[in-house]
């Protein structure tokens, strides 16, 4: 079976128009570096597909305290740009440049793990998504958007359309260890945002990726820097607790049992890492 | 690909079963579920719809119920058929009571053909694991927001 009819909408109601119309059968995609191998695979045969590329989404747009970015935004453009530090590491340790200039933050939400770098930073970063649909839109925060492996809150008939990330007081820290340094999946990502105060953590959201279903946030390890300074123990007790509660897979690259001891290790280091801002935004 | 796994649900054991054998009831709770009727042979029949990156297609679905001890167990044999391949498997489940409700354990083995099968097993066990957690979440919602008789 072949792709019978491929739809570009020029606009989100175009978009969301063709999606009421055509029903939940339509695949739809933004930089297809998701569908298309599964379509060329022969595993996945939409008959139907709706590419989002023209539909006006692919912006970033700083709008006072936050970053407004469209889902089909390439995440090649998040290495260009140094309002969000922590994106745009995340994005150069993303993939390839090839498969950078086509894939798309949106799309990087919808990719199952060891895949999600990018949306691995964002969950740190506190992220809110948009959900459109014919009668209006959503907001969700980014934790609420994933409901399991490879299913999330997105209703029949919405699309996503907007990211936006808060730009606050805060140091950023991003590692990703894979097999190889770069264009290698994940074994596992950590993503830190914290707030320090004179030396002490004063809030921290800690972000693994590869390391459950879907990106999650270490909350116990959380738990365990506030308030407190950022010493050897302190640092070895939040690497600990997120050891315990992340929820690893085993994989062609990694076994559950490594990759919870990657998660113990790449914490603590992420957190070593931390200094305070430099700016008034963003360290 | 094998699954197996346990869930609490707030609801008296009679309950429960009579709920995972009603059709109107699978419908509500099985995700991307369009339609569930029962045949005349008792067998179940519907249809469900996934929406996963990168894969759409909807799913043709029969079930029958097999060794059914009410309240307490039942064995199911059933086919999924899609444009991305077939399932064809067997599962069983057991309900024990709890001092809050109904204890469900659940397990199954399946075997993928087609496109399907081409996938990383952990991803259709992983998936197949997700489906039913979330259906056994939202039947869990429903029977707590009935009213104690």
């Amino acid at each position: 079976m072949t792709i019978a009819s491929y739809y570009r909408p020029e606009t989100v109601d175009e978009a969301l128009g063709i999606l009421a119309t055509r029903g939940p059968e339509l695949l739809v995609i933004a930089g297809g570096t998701i569908a298309m191998p599964l379509i060329n695979e022969g595993i996945s045969l939409p008959t139907e597909v709706m590419g989002l590329r023209r539909a006006g989404l692919d912006t970033f747009a700083p709008q006072g305290d936050v970053v407004v970015i469209g889902a089909t935004l390439p995440i090649t453009r998040l290495t260009q740009q140094t309002d969000v530090p922590l994106l745009r590491l995340a994005a150069l340790r993303t993939a390839s440049w090839s498969v950078r200039n086509m894939a798309t933050v949106g799309g990087n939400l919808f990719a199952p793990p060891p895949a999600g770098d990018v949306a691995t930073a964002l969950l740190a970063l506190d992220a809110r998504v948009t959900l459109r649909g014919l009668d209006g839109s959503r907001e969700l925060v980014l934790d609420k958007f994933w409901t399991g492996f490879m299913t999330t809150a997105l209703n029949p008939g919405e699309l996503l359309t907007e990211i936006k990330v808060p730009l606050e007081n805060v140091t950023t820290t991003f590692i990703k260890f894979g097999r190889k340094r770069d264009n290698t999946p994940a074994v596992v990502t950590v993503a830190v945002v914290a707030e320090l105060n004179d030396g002490a953590v004063a809030g921290a959201r800690i972000a693994l990726g590869a390391a459950g279903p879907h990106p999650i946030r270490a909350r116990n390890a959380e738990a365990e820097l506030h308030g407190r300074a950022l010493s050897a123990s302190v640092i070895a007790a939040a690497a600990d607790a997120a050891a315990a509660e992340c929820d690893p897979f085993t994989d062609a690259l990694a076994s559950e049992t490594y990759r919870r001891q990657m998660v113990r290790l790449f914490v603590g280091r992420a957190l070593a890492q931390l200094k305070p801002a430099t700016n008034g935004r963003e360290a | 690909m094998n699954i197996r796994g346990s869930y609490s649900l707030h609801a008296p054991r009679e309950r429960v079963f009579a709920a995972i054998c009603d059709p109107q009831e699978l419908m509500a709770v099985i995700p991307g579920c369009r339609d569930v009727h029962r045949l005349a042979n008792g067998d179940y029949e519907g249809s469900i719809v996934l929406r996963l990156p990168g894969a759409v297609g909807t799913y043709h679905t029969t079930v029958r119920l097999v060794d059914v001890v009410v309240p307490e167990r039942s064995g199911l044999e059933g086919r999924v058929d899609g444009v991305m391949g077939a399932i064809r498997g067997t599962a069983s489940f057991g309900l024990g009571e709890e001092r809050d409700g109904t204890r469900i354990d659940y397990q199954g083995s399946a075997e993928i053909q087609g496109p399907l099968s081409r996938l990383d097993s952990r991803f259709t066990e992983k998936l197949a694991e997700t489906l039913i957690s979330q259906g056994l979440k939202a039947l869990d919602a429903r029977l707590r927001t009935e009213v104690p008789t």
